[in-house]
């Protein structure tokens, strides 16, 4: 991977660029941390932050035309702008010292003559004197401040130059009026700075904006000479003088990125939702803010810095990174040398729920969850992916893909017009729905029916291979059924199919439902917010056909705030952060008091688990009144293989045998407790059936003679299974606890 | 009874465990440890307290890295 891969991902976020009213103005202040400064009354961070934009504090809090306030995001909120200009004065009023600092630098033999002692010059010479270059200035006049000179508060302003100039060496020759460039043919580089109609010595036509380059090499021009307000002519002579240092060590005329500043981002606005409207602090004296009065002002300004994902995402805000950081990251995992060096971001790679909430809501539509899942498919393809993270995903992925997948056209058919592609959790979670929506289906549009698994597990584990396998098995069906159009149940398998087999027509099966007329849902409750899965973000169909469904049931329905927010499911990140994956549960459960009605199962179950009342829809529309209480893991596989089962029978009046195991005729017998555990820890009865069976088998196990209580374990591919039990019957067996880890014993060479 | 009470035994060879230094593997990294084991064929016993506890922890550590 290159590091551009990643940063590409974050390119156009913004989180922390200068605000608009920073690239309004003529120094690019960083006002939000000067108002967050100043609010606070740290006037001496303020006043030092003002004194390296502006070299000219006084002067510029006097004089400045305020382009900045044009860019206040405060007036978004119908308020008046902050009145910058206004805390600058107070800043430099009520700071304890401003004396200038002085540098502990080397000085520096090269020498730069500076043409006119107006603010332009001056602030070139001021800053190249700061580091400690031989500086000359010339002047015509018989003293320094150029237009200033005629403003009635120049007395203020020359106390202001002789104050900034105390800490410098800077040789000034007035009365010298430079009639040609030949008479600083010594010096190593020369502005020309001359004001307003002053003398360019004929090189302002081939002034380089820019670079305030001309056709002479070492002759740099600018200020109020080529059209500057005097605010832009301070302003450039700072530009200057780091153009000018380069140049000098260099020989080249360049601009250093921090330089570069580009003024159309100062109309890039938020959208301040929630920010509360303050009105402009008035001053009580004419000559300007108190102190107090300052800090207020101060104080409303917005720190305008775009943040949204990172205030919205439970994961970016536990993990307190910015999307650049992580694109960094993303980047510098891919080149660890273990042990020499380590990887900083797995575990938040494998937290993120890949929900795509974050670009929903920025500006720019950054994508962190696309980036992190960069992420997880590199260390996939590097081998380096912690696998117990997602290996019970791709296990039922596995299933679903191979012992509980089925494709047919409908009954008597070869091909169809539509296919019902349920999804793997749909059946699992209550057979019920499948079979009642594949009934009304093939009565009303001779649709065929598809078990199959979108490849969700694979798409979040990062596994690129697992995915095109599973693709082109869809495919293979899809054009053996005629190519159908499929009717989705599940926002992800649609979110999915779109992505990745755009080919194929989709349709969702609320929009159908939603259409028939003769269909009177049940209510289950006369109020409730419908909880729109993450994957149905931009599926206006699916969103308005569960909509229409709920309204048909008589139920008033409330929207949520955040919409489309993931339930916690996505990415399936619950083994590698249980606690967030809590965390978000809770969230989403608390959005709303109103019970909800959802359409995506694994909404469902983790709503159930976190005992907030939740109706899938399609218990409303085919009275399929799934239990509160879900069915287990196990009980999940037991449902899919009905289904399948089912509809064999009834499609094609075959009989499907499930795959037989040894074990299969074990009785476990599991109190609630330990079901619970079991299921917390995505343990399978299952694989507990097989755990006891191989170890009574082969005698390879633990037991306590004293009451004849046993533990086995069983090693998979990536997960080692352990159980304690006792025989309490033929074949019969009381679990007491099961649990597993991820490291390998070392097998004996 | 409490699990710390058991007296475990190896199921197959009917021996008392004793303290063997068993190697470990977890996404290509080795280490080892004291364990409980079967002196005659080694199998090795890993109790759900130390499972839970300290592997998970070291499980985590290393899937960090």
């Amino acid at each position: 991977m290159k590091l551009e891969e990643a940063t590409a991902y974050t390119a156009k976020c913004f989180h922390g660029e200068p605000a608009s009213c920073s690239y309004a103005c003529p120094f690019h202040l960083d006002i939000r941390s000067f108002m967050a400064r100043a609010a606070e009354g740290k006037w001496s961070r303020a006043y030092k932050q003002l004194r390296e934009a502006t070299v000219f504090p006084l002067i510029v809090s006097i004089l400045c035309d305020q382009p900045c306030r044009t860019r206040c995001q405060r007036t978004l909120l119908g308020d008046e702008a902050i009145a910058i200009r206004d805390v600058e004065a107070a800043c430099v009023r009520y700071v304890k010292n401003r004396k200038p600092q002085s540098y502990a630098i080397p000085p520096k033999k090269e020498r730069i003559a500076v043409v006119g002692a107006g603010v332009a010059g001056l602030s070139c010479a001021l800053n190249l004197a700061q580091k400690k270059f031989n500086v000359t200035v010339f002047e015509k006049e018989g003293t320094w401040g150029g237009v200033l000179r005629n403003h009635d508060r120049f007395a203020g302003f020359a106390e202001e130059l002789e104050l900034q100039f105390s800490a410098v060496k800077v040789d000034f020759r007035y009365n010298t009026e430079i009639t040609s460039l030949e008479e600083l043919a010594e010096y190593d580089a020369v502005y020309i700075a001359t004001g307003e109609g002053g003398e360019s010595f004929g090189l302002l036509d081939s002034w380089n904006p820019e670079l305030f380059t001309t056709r002479e090499n070492k002759i740099f021009l600018g200020g109020m000479l080529t059209g500057a307000t005097l605010m832009e002519g301070i302003a450039q002579g700072i530009v200057v003088s780091k153009i000018i240092e380069g140049y000098l060590q260099t020989g080249k005329a360049a601009l250093s990125p921090d330089m570069r500043y580009d003024k159309n981002y100062c109309g890039r606005y938020l959208d301040h939702e929630g920010a509360v409207s303050k009105p402009l602090v008035a001053a009580s004296s004419p000559d300007g803010y108190t102190e107090e009065e300052a800090k207020q002002e101060a104080a409303r300004c917005l720190l305008c810095d775009c943040d949204k994902c990172m205030v919205a995402c439970e994961m970016l805000k536990r993990f307190k990174k910015t999307p650049k950081m992580i694109a960094v990251e993303v980047f510098a995992d891919t080149q660890v040398n273990p042990p020499f060096s380590t990887r900083s971001l797995t575990r938040q790679a494998y937290s993120c729920n890949i929900c795509g909430y974050c670009k929903s809501i920025c500006p720019e539509n950054v994508d962190v969850g696309s980036l992190l899942q960069l992420s997880r498919r590199g260390r996939m393809n590097d081998g380096v992916h912690p696998a117990a993270l997602h290996d019970f995903w791709l296990r039922e992925m596995d299933f679903a893909t191979s012992e509980g997948s089925y494709t047919a056209a409908p009954r008597g058919k070869d091909s169809c017009e539509y296919v019902f592609f349920p999804g793997c959790q749909l059946g699992a979670s209550n057979p019920e729905y499948v079979l009642k929506t594949y009934a009304y289906l093939e009565q009303k549009y001779a649709c065929g029916v598809m078990l199959a698994c979108c490849g969700a597990p694979a798409y979040w584990a990062g596994d690129d291979k697992r995915m095109e396998d599973n693709l082109q098995r869809i495919r293979q069906g899809w054009e053996e059924l005629g190519k159908p159009v499929f009717v989705f149940a599940c926002a992800t398998c649609e979110s999915l199919f779109a992505q990745f087999l755009p080919e194929i027509g989709r349709i969702s099966l609320y929009e159908i439902l939603a259409k028939d007329d003769s269909i009177v849902p049940t209510q289950p409750f006369a109020e409730a917010a419908v909880f729109d899965p993450c994957n149905a973000r931009g599926d206006e169909e699916m969103q308005e056909g569960v909509r229409k469904l709920a309204e048909k049931a008589g139920i008033t329905v409330e929207e949520l705030k955040e919409k489309n927010r993931c339930c916690g499911h996505g990415g399936h990140i619950r083994v590698a952060n249980p606690s967030l994956y809590d965390e978000i549960a809770h969230n989403r459960a608390a959005a709303s008091e109103k019970p909800y009605i959802v359409y995506c199962v694994n909404c469902r179950e983790v709503f159930s688990l976190k005992e907030k009342k939740a109706v899938h829809v399609l218990d409303m529309v085919f009275d399929t009144g799934s239990s509160d209480r879900l069915p287990t893991l196990q009980e999940k596989r037991d449902n899919s293989l009905e289904v399948k089962k089912k509809l064999m029978a009834s499609i094609e009046g075959a009989e499907f045998t499930p795959e037989k195991h040894a074990w299969d005729d074990l009785v476990l017998l599991i109190d609630d407790e330990t079901q619970k555990e079991m299921e917390r820890k995505l343990i399978s009865a299952g694989d507990l059936k097989e755990a006891i069976w191989l170890a009574e088998t082969t005698g390879q196990k633990f037991i306590d003679e004293s009451d004849g209580m046993c533990l086995a374990s069983m090693v998979k591919p990536v997960i080692t299974y352990w159980v304690q039990y006792r025989e309490v019957g033929p074949k019969t067996y009381q679990v007491h606890s099961a649990y597993y880890h991820r490291i390998r014993i070392k097998e004996e060479e | 009874m409490s699990d710390k009470e058991r007296r475990w035994k190896c199921g197959k060879c009917s021996q008392e465990l004793v303290q063997q230094k068993v190697v470990f593997n977890y996404l290509g990294h080795t280490f080892s440890h004291d364990l409980p084991a079967c002196p005659d064929c080694g199998q090795v016993f890993i109790s759900k307290e130390l499972a839970e506890g300290r592997i998970a922890e070291l499980e985590e550590e290393l899937e960090d890295k």
